[in-house]
């Protein structure tokens, strides 16, 4: 029954299996639904979808099924059509926020202007198919990240109780779930955790009851008891953080921020190096995110004395300009070390075995019009800055070639 | 609840066993159609929610209203799989051994089942649960899988092999601290609870004070689903907290209308200072 259902669901990226299918199969039989809809719009949740970050795009399955194009709702899902290319959409914005970019202050005047604006906007918008939630979309993808969060909090709806499965589905009270938002600190942390290689060969003392050895031991003494220790098995993973504190970063700071704070406060790494970098890598690397002149580091110490047994982090929006990216003279900051940008990216491609790159504002799938991340998509595997992303480099990093 | 009854929701359990919330525990329609679907396929239930919203309660309020006894297993960040299994006590046998304790060399005494082969081990059926699953490390729930598949497991050292005379309705409860690995995840049945509205928490709090002066009431909720909706407050006040402040309320003796003004023993709903701090000088 419902083969299409099982094929929607499929498609909007829920991984339903068969099992799980079956034992829908089996409620079904077993009369546990009912004959509403309503029913089975619980009972199948509840037995195919296994968390709320994807209670959202049942939400829409169930939808696209059951429902044939009513007008309300049709509004919800075109709307995520539109979050989902918003990539067109942001370059639109992108000259003009790169140019306010550079004058910081008037940054913030901006900044504020268009938080009072969208607070407004979200004031005004009290249904579902209002034409507002166009911009509030945009800007759910753009700088203003987090906020978008926020357009849950005009629930249309959402009522008390028992609701009718579909004004359950077009209040889309899950959206705020979606696990591809940006993401917060706690959840950084729960990712960098993936990141360990347990060894036991460190040089630290034993600490630790071998019991197998203990038992051993005392069998071979005719039963007198006799302790073994053993060393502690500690995590041996090595972290290079390296991080693009330029003026197209200055929107996603907090983001950063909270990214750094997960990294030293998971602190089960055997260490862990940070060094900043303006745009793009070239001669030199910076020791605080000002990247002041001087306060610096060469690059070819950290190859020398930072192993290439480091995992490397890179985070950066890989929005340079060609020149800042293939000139050897294009480092406008401070010395290029007679390499260019891409030059240098290479170096630390050959030096370190593991590395990959994350993007707080990648472009989802192919973007030729970015001609440095795509370009520099070629060099390291790329990730956007996100729950599903940051997991992903993890694994990444971890897995052997 | 009587809505419940009318549909039907997962009524029909096999064993004829149904959960529809107790005196002290108000739950949601779709909750209890989860606890009797869960029941009634023989599935695990797990169970997410934001914390302070009554997730480890559900299984006491199950197992009162079954009429069964509850076996909690509380995970800790420590927990390993097989300590819920059993555990075989070796150093205590090895000392028995050196002092020739009587008895030494039968094994049996000296494994302890664990909370899961307690509640397998039982001769009536149990509830289980297993408390914050994402506590443990992240292979924990792999390691459980066939147990809780096959509902038995095999003890080495003994050649036993124990097997749950009575399938025990097992109810997870996580905090979403951790991802739960999928082939866990597509063995349970899957239950979010969302924060209470309004309504339903006005019930919750009558539970648990009968008498609570209703202008009482009625301005405390609104002062914590103000605070709740605050959007830069670092930890949301939870249900217990509500609960906790409007017990403390009563107790003072705060006169209604004092409530908003004042935000009397207001450290009781808000625990950080930066929130504090916003509660108090709203930004807006």
């Amino acid at each position: 029954m419902f083969q299409d259902f099982f094929r929607t669901l499929r498609a909007k990226g829920l991984h339903v299996t068969l099992g799980e299918w079956l034992t829908l199969q089996e409620a079904l039989n077993d009369g546990l639904c009912g004959s509403s809809l309503t029913q089975f719009y619980y009972v199948a949740r509840m037995i195919l979808v296994k968390s709320e970050t994807d209670f959202d795009k049942y939400d829409m399955a169930f939808e696209e099924c059951f429902k044939p194009a009513q007008r309300q709702t049709e509004v919800g899902a075109e709307m995520l059509r539109w979050l989902d290319k918003s990539d067109l959409l942001e370059l639109a914005h992108e000259d003009a926020r790169h140019h306010l970019n550079q004058m910081e202050e008037d940054l913030k005047i901006d900044k504020e202007d268009v938080e009072e604006k969208f607070k407004q906007r979200l004031k005004d918008q009290d249904t579902e198919h209002n034409g507002g939630s166009f911009w509030i979309g945009t800007m759910g993808k753009t700088s203003f990240g987090n906020m978008g969060g926020n357009v849950g909090g005009v629930r249309v709806g959402g009522k008390t109780g028992y609701q009718s499965a579909f004004s359950v589905v077009g209040a889309r009270k899950f959206r705020d779930f979606r696990d591809d938002r940006v993401l917060d600190n706690r959840q950084f942390q729960l990712a960098f955790r993936k990141l360990r290689q347990f060894s036991s060969r460190l040089d630290i003392p034993e600490s630790e009851l071998d019991i197998d050895g203990t038992v051993d031991k005392t069998c071979n003494n005719g039963g007198c008891l006799q302790i073994v220790m053993k060393k502690p098995r500690k995590n041996a993973v090595k972290l290079l953080l390296l991080m693009d504190s330029g003026g197209t970063m200055i929107p996603f700071s907090s983001l950063l921020n909270d990214l750094f704070q997960a990294v030293h406060k998971s602190n089960h790494y055997k260490d862990v190096k940070t060094y900043y970098f303006h745009n793009c890598i070239y001669s030199k690397l910076y020791k605080t995110p000002e990247c002041e002149n001087g306060d610096w580091i060469d690059t070819d110490w950290m190859f020398r004395n930072v192993g290439s047994d480091y995992k490397v982090i890179i985070v950066g929006d890989a929005a340079m300009a060609p020149e800042e990216l293939y000139s050897d003279s294009g480092n406008y900051r401070g010395p290029n070390g007679g390499l260019s940008g891409y030059e240098w990216l290479q170096l630390i491609k050959r030096k370190y075995k593991k590395v990959v790159w994350l993007n707080p504002k990648m472009a989802p799938g192919r973007a030729p019009w970015r001609e440095a991340e795509t370009a520099i998509k070629e060099l390291f595997p790329m990730y956007k800055l996100t729950v599903d992303g940051l997991n992903q480099a993890m694994v990444k990093l971890m897995v052997n070639k | 609840m009587q809505e419940l009854k009318n549909m039907n929701l997962g009524g029909n359990t096999g064993n004829g066993t149904s959960f529809s919330g107790t005196k002290e525990y108000v739950a949601s329609e779709e909750l209890m159609a989860s606890v009797n679907i869960a029941i009634a396929l023989k599935k695990p239930l797990l169970i997410k929610g934001e914390p302070g919203t009554g997730k480890t309660m559900l299984a006491e309020a199950v197992a009162k209203a079954l009429g069964k006894r509850l076996i909690i297993w509380s995970i800790k960040s420590t927990t390993k799989a097989q300590e819920g299994l059993y555990v075989y006590d070796t150093i205590q046998r090895l000392y028995d051994g050196q002092f020739g304790v009587e008895g030494v060399d039968d094994i049996a005494r000296y494994i302890k089942l664990g909370k899961l082969g307690e509640a397998f081990d039982s001769e009536e059926q149990v509830v289980l649960l297993i408390d914050e699953i994402d506590k443990a490390d992240l292979e924990f729930p792999n390691d459980l899988l066939w147990e809780l598949d096959q509902m038995e497991f095999y003890i080495n050292e003994t050649h036993r092999t124990v097997k749950a005379k009575h399938r025990p309705i097992v109810i997870i409860t996580s905090n979403a601290e951790k991802e739960l690995p999928d082939a866990f995840l597509r063995r349970c049945i899957f239950h979010y609870i969302e924060f209470p509205d309004k309504e339903l928490m006005e019930e919750i709090v009558r539970v648990h004070f009968p008498d609570v002066e209703a202008n009482l009431l009625q301005n405390a909720m609104e002062v914590f689903y103000e605070i709740r909706s605050i959007r830069d407050i670092r930890k949301k006040p939870s249900t217990s907290e509500l609960i906790d402040w409007i017990n403390a309320l009563q107790i003072g003796g705060i006169p209604a209308d004092r409530i908003k003004k004042a935000l009397p023993f207001i450290g009781v709903v808000v625990k950080k200072d930066e929130d504090l701090e916003l509660v108090k000088h709203p930004v807006r």
